[in-house]
């Protein structure tokens, strides 16, 4: 008996359906691999291994942008308190860490120098 | 601490309310670039790639101390939240967790809350390098004096005021040797003095230690951004 092509397709025992369902499951295997290859890949560009995580709307911690100093008699600071100190030109400023909890950064000018201060 | 003024422009920062690598992430008001602030490096957006320059600092200090050494100081202050503060951060310091994310840490070589003095630095080739002081080292003496690739280092931390300084162990050229004598005061085996909170040499005020910016810093995020540190063991 012979068979034609399109006979073969539709004949479940013919040995070309066998290769061609045989293709088809590579095809989606390699699909597949594709997909998870490139959502790899892009994550990788763009810096997505470490994914930026946003946990509150911007300034919901507003940092300092005009901070205001007193003199160090003036401080109500315990005396054990932790602070930050910075000094240029023989300029200084501390900042007490209970103080940038609530901050996290004071944009700053010491000595002439630009700084930001960051907690 | 960083330097605001890069490429000749003056940028103010705020908090994005974001995190990366469990990290603060601040933002610049001009570009709204977002910045890594361990590193002072921008990971996303217009300055992407861009650094900021890190600046010498007290990463943190007894009040009492740095008010000894800086008379004039001036202090931050807020008005309204002048009369006592209270750490709001103190569950999360106590407890072991590491971040927010849930992400684990893989670098088991000190305890994700191990804090440690940061400490990067080049060699004469250029080469960049990063080394952990565990403050438990500390625990004995206040200065340790190291040399990493042929860069001598004398990493001082007091357990008293907190307070810490990374400087070259070097005076005229020459490595030198020192050791404590009170409180923050060392000497040198020339018999020379300096303060290791300010870096002076004692009897000469225009003469400083070079010193290096230092950072107290949990082991799991100094790990995280430098995975290639080293770990100082005595």
């Amino acid at each position: 008996m012979k068979y034609t092509m399109f006979e073969s397709l539709i004949n479940k025992n013919s040995p070309i359906v066998h290769i061609n369902m045989k293709i088809y499951h590579v095809l989606l295997i390699y699909i597949f691999l594709f997909m998870l290859f490139s959502i790899t890949f892009n994550a990788t560009a763009e810096n997505e291994i470490d994914p930026i995580r946003t946990l509150l709307p911007y300034d919901a911690i507003p940092a300092i942008t005009k901070p205001q100093f007193v003199s160090a008699t003036e401080a109500k600071l315990d005396i054990d308190a932790p602070v930050i100190g910075v000094t240029f030109n023989g300029e200084s400023h501390a900042y007490s860490l209970y103080l940038l909890n609530g901050h996290e950064i004071v944009n700053d000018v010491v000595g002439g120098k630009k700084i930001a201060t960051t907690w | 601490m960083y330097s605001r003024e890069l490429d000749g422009k003056t940028y103010t920062f705020g908090v994005s309310g974001k995190l990366w690598r469990d990290a603060l992430l601040m933002y610049d008001h001009q570009t709204r670039s977002l910045w890594a602030h361990i590193t002072g490096e921008a990971i996303q957006g217009k300055l992407k790639g861009k650094k900021l320059t890190p600046l010498i600092s007290m990463p943190q200090i007894a009040w009492k101390t740095w008010m000894a050494n800086y008379p004039q100081t001036k202090v931050l202050s807020i008005k309204k939240l002048e009369s006592r503060e209270n750490d709001n951060y103190a569950d999360y310091h106590k407890s072991q967790r590491a971040g927010v994310s849930g992400t684990q840490y893989t670098d088991k070589r000190l305890l994700n809350k191990s804090l440690v003095i940061g400490v990067q630095f080049e060699d004469k080739n250029g080469k960049k390098h990063y080394r952990a002081y565990p403050l438990i080292q500390f625990a004995e003496t206040a200065i340790i004096q190291d040399t990493v690739n042929g860069v001598p280092l004398l990493i001082f931390h007091s357990k008293d005021s907190f307070a810490t300084a990374v400087y070259k162990r070097t005076v005229d050229g020459k490595v030198e040797n020192f050791e404590i004598k009170d409180d923050y005061l060392s000497q040198d085996s020339q018999g020379r003095q300096w303060n290791l909170i300010t870096g002076k040499a004692k009897q000469q005020d225009d003469v400083s230690l070079e010193r290096l910016t230092a950072l107290n810093i949990y082991w799991f995020a100094w790990a995280r951004f430098y995975p290639e540190t080293s770990i100082y063991k005595p």
